[in-house]
C-alpha cells in the first residue's frame, strides 16, 4: 500500500486532515461504516442544427457527499461547499442515522489496491479544443444529407465528460478514479412528399477523442439514415402474443428489464422482488447465462471501481439456467454476508449509492442466427430500442422498439415500426427456446434510472428466440 | 450576499468576460427526507445545494453553462472559457435576450406557494412515517402485505432570475410530500406494487397520512391474481393520476422547436379540430399553490392563462423566444405551467359505469410515442370493466394507435382533476382503443 499523493487532493482542496475531521463528525452517533464521496465532473456539449454547429453548453459539478450507514440504514448529506465547516456539518447530518457512542476516524489513509484500466485515453478531452470537435458535427451533416434526398433536418450533438471521484471511508481507504465518457446522436427528418419520418442513432464510450475513428462515424452517418428511411415501408405490426426474435445487440434491453433490475440487491432484501426467494433455482434454459459486467474495454458501463470504492468484475445473474448472484452494494453484501460485486453506483454526489447495473448482457448460445428466423411461422424480430420499464414486485416490463421486422413463415418480410413489447420477467426467460452464438455488445448511450438517479450503462445480447410475448400492435 | 446579488454578481462577471448579453439564473435548495421501511428508518438525507446557470450571448454567438463550483477563481475561469467556446461557433442570429416588452405585464397576484411554517422536526417526520406504515398495514387482507416502504419530505427552495436587458425576478417556493409503496404477496409468486403519495405546497394542504397509506395497501392487494386480457377495440377509461402520460404525449409535439424541426404531427393544426369536445385545456399559470405556478417563465417573460385546446380545436402552441423567432411566431411560453381542465360532470366511477365494457388503466409501464408522427404505443396495467362495475386486475397489456386518432375518441373527462400535478389530469373515457393481450 502507497502513501496517498498530493495529487488525489489537490483537484478538490481537501486535505487528509479534513478527511478525518469530516469522519469523525460522521461517526459521532457510531454506525458501522462511514465515507465521503468527493466528486468533479466537467462536461462539454456541442450542437448543430439547421446546418450550424450554433450551441454548446459547459457545465462543472463540484460537490461531496457524507454518507453514515448503520445495518441496513443510511444517514446521508451533501454539499457544494467543501469548506471544512461545512463538510463537518454534512457530516454531523448524515450522522443522525445512528445513536449510540462515537467511533474513531482514520487519522492516516492508505490507497486501495491499484485499479484496472478499462478506459485509457489516448486524447483526454482536456486537450481536445472546439477546432477538433466542431468539423465532426459539420461532416456528419453533409454526409447525412447527401446519403439520401429525402433527409429534411439534421441534429447532432457531441458530449464529452472528463472528471473523477475520490472515496476515503472509515477503514482509511482512499480510492480515485477518473471517469472520462463522450456521447454523440445524429437525429434525421426526412420527408417522402406524403409522409414525414424521423429516426436516429446514437454512440457512447467511456474514452477520449479517439473514440470518433472515421469507421464510427460512417457508420453514425449510415445507421441513421438507414433506420429513418426503412420507417416509410414500415406498418405497425399485428396486436396479440406471439414469438419475438431479439436481434444481437442492444435487444440487451430485454435482460436489463426482465432480470437485472429485479436481482439488484437492495430490492431482494427487502423482499419486494420478484426473484427475492429464487437464487439456486432454474429460470432458464441452460444455455441461458446472463451477467453483469465492469469489464468490457471503453464501453459506456464500464467501470474501474465502483462509488463505494469497491473492486467491480463480472457478476454472474444466471447461469447455466440457474439463478445465480445479486448485484450488491456494500449494504446488501453485509445484509446476505457476502463480498460486495462492486455495483454500488452513484450519479452524483447528491445521491447515496444504490447496487445498479453496469454492462449486462447474455452469453452467446448453441444456435444459429438464420434457424432461429427460420424457426418462426408469424412473429416479429426487434432490431432497434427505444427505452424500456419493469416493476420489479409484479415482474412486467415492456421495451419500445423503434426497428423491427414481420416475420412470415420463417423470413422477415415487412419492416415494422414504433410498437411496444410487454412481458412478465421470469416467463420470459423460461420461454427463451433458442441463443445463438452472435453476442454484440451495443455501442449506444443507454441510461439508466432508478430512484430518481440516472447512470450510464451498456447493455448486450446474441440473438434470441422467445417463444411468446404481447407485441402492441394494431388489429389482428 | 443575497441569492439576487449572487447572481447579479454572475451576470456582471460574464459581461466583464466579453458577453453581451446575458441571462443568469441561480437556485439554493434545502430538501429533507425520511425513508421508513417495516418498521425502521431506512434513510434520512438533508443537504442544501445551490448552482448558477447562463446564457451567453456574445457576437451573435451562444453558449450556456452550470455549475455547483462558486469558488470565485473557479467560477471566473470557467466563464471566461465559455466565453471563448461562444467565440468559436458558427453565429445564430435567432439567440437574443427576449424583448424588453415581453417582461412587462405581470400579473400582480399572490400564488402563494411558500408555506411560511417552519419545516417539520425529525420527530414530526418520524410519525407521519410510522402512520403512513400502519394504515398500510391497517386494510382487510393486510396478512399478504410483504414489505411497505413510505417516505415523508420537503423542501425549500429560492431562484433568482437576471437578464441583462432589463429583467430580474426572484421567487421562493415549498414543497411537502407523503408517499407510501406497498408490496404484496400473489399465491402464485408475483410480488405486485403499487404506491400512493401527496404533495401540496403547503403542509396543511397535505392529505392525511391514514389515508395515502391506506390507499397504497388497497390497490396493491388489488393487483393479486392480475391477468393478461384479451386483444381487442374497447373503451378505455384513463384513471386521472396515471393521465398525464397520455396528456405529456399530447403535449410534446406543441413545442416549437418540435415544429420547427419538423417533428411534429400538429404542425400546421392550429385553428383545426384535433380531438373531441372534451378536449378543453387551459394553460394556467396563476393559480395559487399550484406546482406549476408562475408569475414569470423560464425566460422572464410575464405568465398569462392561455388556451391550449378549446373543445377539441387547437389554439396555441408553447413557444419559447428563439424558435419563436425561426418559426415567426410570437412566444408564448416553453413549457406547460398548471393546466386547468374544462372538467365533466361525472367521477371516475360515473365514467365506469357509462362505459359499461371496457379496460379502466391505472398504470402505464414503458411505451413510447412518436412525435413526429403521433404513434404510440404503451405497457399497461388495470381492471377489466364489466356491465359498468370495475371487475377483474389485468396486466401484461399494450395499447396502440395513433394521437390524431385517439384525442377525437375523447368521448369524457371526470370531475376529478389529480390534484398532486401540475398537468391536473381528470380520469379520460375514450371510444374503441386497440388493446394488444392473449
Amino acid at each position: 500500500m502507497s502513501e496517498p499523493s498530493i495529487h488525489y487532493f489537490a483537484r478538490f482542496g481537501v486535505t487528509e486532515r479534513m478527511l478525518h475531521d469530516t469522519l469523525a463528525a460522521a461517526l459521532s452517533r457510531g454506525g458501522d461504516h462511514a465515507d465521503v464521496f468527493l466528486q468533479h465532473r466537467v462536461t462539454s456539449d456541442v450542437g448543430l442544427e439547421d446546418k450550424a454547429v450554433n450551441r454548446a453548453h459547459a457545465g462543472v459539478d463540484l460537490g461531496a457527499g457524507v454518507r453514515v450507514v448503520k445495518g441496513d440504514q443510511t444517514g446521508y448529506g451533501f454539499t457544494e461547499d467543501l469548506s471544512p465547516a461545512a463538510l463537518i456539518e454534512c457530516a454531523r447530518t448524515a450522522a443522525a442515522i445512528a445513536d449510540g457512542p462515537s467511533r474513531d476516524a482514520p487519522f492516516r489513509f492508505h490507497l486501495g489496491e491499484p485499479l484496472p484500466r478499462r478506459y485509457p485515453l489516448l486524447r483526454p478531452w482536456e486537450e481536445v479544443g472546439p477546432e477538433e470537435k466542431l468539423p465532426i458535427l459539420s461532416g456528419l451533416a453533409e454526409r447525412a444529407f447527401a446519403a439520401d434526398p429525402r433527409v429534411r433536418k439534421v441534429s447532432v450533438y457531441l458530449r464529452d465528460e472528463s472528471g473523477a471521484i475520490l472515496v476515503a471511508d472509515s477503514s482509511g481507504r482512499i480510492v480515485e478514479d477518473a471517469q472520462p465518457m463522450t456521447l454523440l446522436g445524429l437525429s434525421v427528418v426526412a420527408e417522402d412528399g406524403v409522409r414525414r419520418e424521423q429516426n436516429g442513432y446514437n454512440v457512447a464510450g467511456r474514452a477520449g477523442f479517439e473514440f470518433y475513428t472515421p469507421e464510427r462515424l460512417e457508420r453514425v452517418v449510415r445507421e441513421a439514415v438507414a433506420r429513418t428511411a426503412i420507417l416509410f415501408e414500415a406498418v405497425p405490426p399485428p396486436a396479440g402474443e406471439m414469438p419475438v426474435v431479439l436481434g444481437a445487440g442492444s435487444s440487451g434491453i430485454l435482460l436489463h428489464e426482465a432480470i437485472g433490475h429485479g436481482m439488484e440487491a437492495d430490492f431482494a432484501r427487502k423482499g419486494v422482488s420478484i426473484y427475492a426467494d429464487r437464487i439456486g433455482k432454474k429460470v432458464a434454459a441452460p444455455f441461458v447465462n446472463v451477467v453483469d459486467d465492469a469489464t468490457p474495454e471503453g464501453a459506456r458501463g464500464a467501470i474501474n471501481v465502483d462509488d463505494e470504492g469497491n473492486r467491480a468484475g463480472t457478476t454472474r445473474l444466471v447461469e447455466n439456467g440457474v439463478l445465480s448472484t445479486f448485484l450488491h452494494d456494500s449494504i446488501s453484501a453485509r445484509h446476505y454476508g457476502v463480498a460486495p460485486t462492486g455495483n454500488g453506483r452513484r450519479e452524483s454526489y447528491r445521491h447515496p449509492p444504490l447496487p445498479r447495473m453496469r454492462a449486462t448482457y447474455m452469453l452467446p448460445g448453441p444456435h444459429r442466427t438464420e434457424e432461429i428466423v427460420r424457426s418462426v411461422k408469424r412473429g416479429v424480430f426487434c432490431s432497434n430500442f427505444a427505452n424500456g420499464q419493469v416493476q420489479i414486485g409484479a415482474g412486467d416490463f415492456s421495451f419500445y422498439v423503434k426497428n423491427g421486422w414481420l416475420i412470415e413463415d420463417g423470413k422477415l418480410t415487412r419492416p415494422v415500426k414504433d410498437v411496444n413489447i410487454i412481458g412478465n420477467g421470469p416467463k420470459v426467460l423460461e420461454r427463451i427456446d433458442m441463443v445463438s452464438d452472435d453476442l454484440a455488445i451495443d455501442e449506444g448511450g443507454w441510461t439508466c434510472g432508478k430512484d430518481g438517479q440516472s447512470v450510464p450503462v451498456s447493455q448486450g445480447m446474441p440473438t434470441v428466440r422467445v417463444s411468446s410475448m404481447t407485441v402492441g400492435g394494431r388489429g389482428p | 450576499m443575497t441569492l439576487l446579488e449572487v447572481t447579479r454578481a454572475a451576470a456582471d462577471l460574464a459581461l466583464r468576460k466579453g458577453a453581451g448579453e446575458v441571462a443568469a439564473g441561480g437556485y439554493r435548495a434545502r430538501h429533507v427526507e425520511l425513508g421508513w421501511r417495516d418498521g425502521n428508518v431506512e434513510k434520512v438525507s438533508e443537504a442544501t445545494t445551490r448552482g448558477l446557470g447562463l446564457d451567453l450571448y456574445v457576437d451573435g454567438r451562444y453558449a450556456s453553462v452550470s455549475t455547483s463550483d462558486l469558488r470565485p477563481e473557479a467560477l471566473e475561469r470557467f466563464v471566461e472559457n465559455a466565453v471563448a467556446l461562444a467565440r468559436r461557433l458558427e453565429p445564430d442570429k435567432h439567440r437574443r435576450l427576449p424583448e424588453p416588452e415581453l417582461y412587462r405585464g405581470q400579473p400582480d397576484v399572490d400564488l402563494d406557494l411558500e408555506d411560511p411554517h417552519a419545516a417539520l422536526d425529525a420527530s414530526e417526520r418520524r410519525r407521519q412515517a410510522e402512520a403512513l406504515e400502519a394504515a398500510a398495514r391497517s386494510v382487510p387482507g393486510a396478512e399478504r402485505i410483504l414489505s411497505v416502504t413510505t417516505g415523508v419530505s420537503d423542501t425549500r427552495s429560492e431562484s433568482a432570475l437576471v437578464h441583462t436587458n432589463g429583467f430580474e425576478g426572484t421567487r421562493r417556493a415549498t414543497d411537502f410530500w407523503i408517499g407510501a409503496e406497498v408490496s404484496v404477496r400473489d399465491p402464485d409468486g408475483r410480488r405486485p406494487e403499487e404506491s400512493g403519495a401527496s404533495g401540496a405546497r403547503h403542509r396543511s394542504a397535505l392529505e392525511a397520512p391514514e389515508s395515502v397509506g391506506r390507499r397504497a395497501a388497497e390497490r396493491a392487494l388489488a393487483r393479486i391474481g392480475a391477468v393478461k386480457g384479451e386483444s381487442g377495440a374497447v373503451p378505455m377509461i384513463v384513471e386521472n393520476r396515471v393521465a398525464a402520460r397520455l396528456v405529456g404525449l399530447l403535449l410534446g409535439p406543441l413545442a416549437a422547436a418540435s415544429l420547427q424541426q419538423k417533428r411534429s404531427w400538429l404542425e400546421g393544426r392550429l385553428g383545426e379540430r384535433v380531438g373531441s369536445e372534451a378536449l378543453d385545456i387551459a394553460d394556467d399559470p396563476l393559480l395559487p399553490r399550484g406546482f406549476g405556478s408562475r408569475r414569470y417563465d423560464g425566460e422572464g417573460m410575464a405568465a398569462r392563462r392561455f388556451p391550449v385546446f378549446e373543445q377539441g380545436v387547437l389554439r396555441a402552441y408553447y413557444v419559447d423566444t428563439y424558435y419563436g423567432r425561426k418559426l415567426g411566431r410570437a412566444p408564448t411560453t416553453a413549457r406547460a405551467s398548471n393546466l386547468t381542465w374544462r372538467l365533466g360532470p361525472r367521477s371516475l366511477e360515473g365514467l365506469v359505469a357509462d362505459a359499461g365494457e371496457a379496460l379502466l388503466v391505472t398504470g402505464f409501464l414503458g411505451g413510447n410515442s412518436n412525435g413526429t408522427t403521433g404513434d404510440f404505443s404503451l405497457g399497461l396495467r388495470g381492471f377489466r370493466v364489466r356491465g359498468g362495475r370495475i371487475a377483474e386486475p389485468v396486466g401484461e397489456m399494450n395499447v396502440s394507435g395513433n394521437h390524431a386518432e385517439l384525442w377525437t375518441r375523447l368521448r369524457a373527462v371526470g370531475n376529478d382533476p389529480y390534484p398532486y400535478s401540475a398537468m391536473r389530469t381528470p380520469s379520460l373515457l375514450f371510444d374503441g382503443v386497440q388493446l394488444a393481450g392473449r
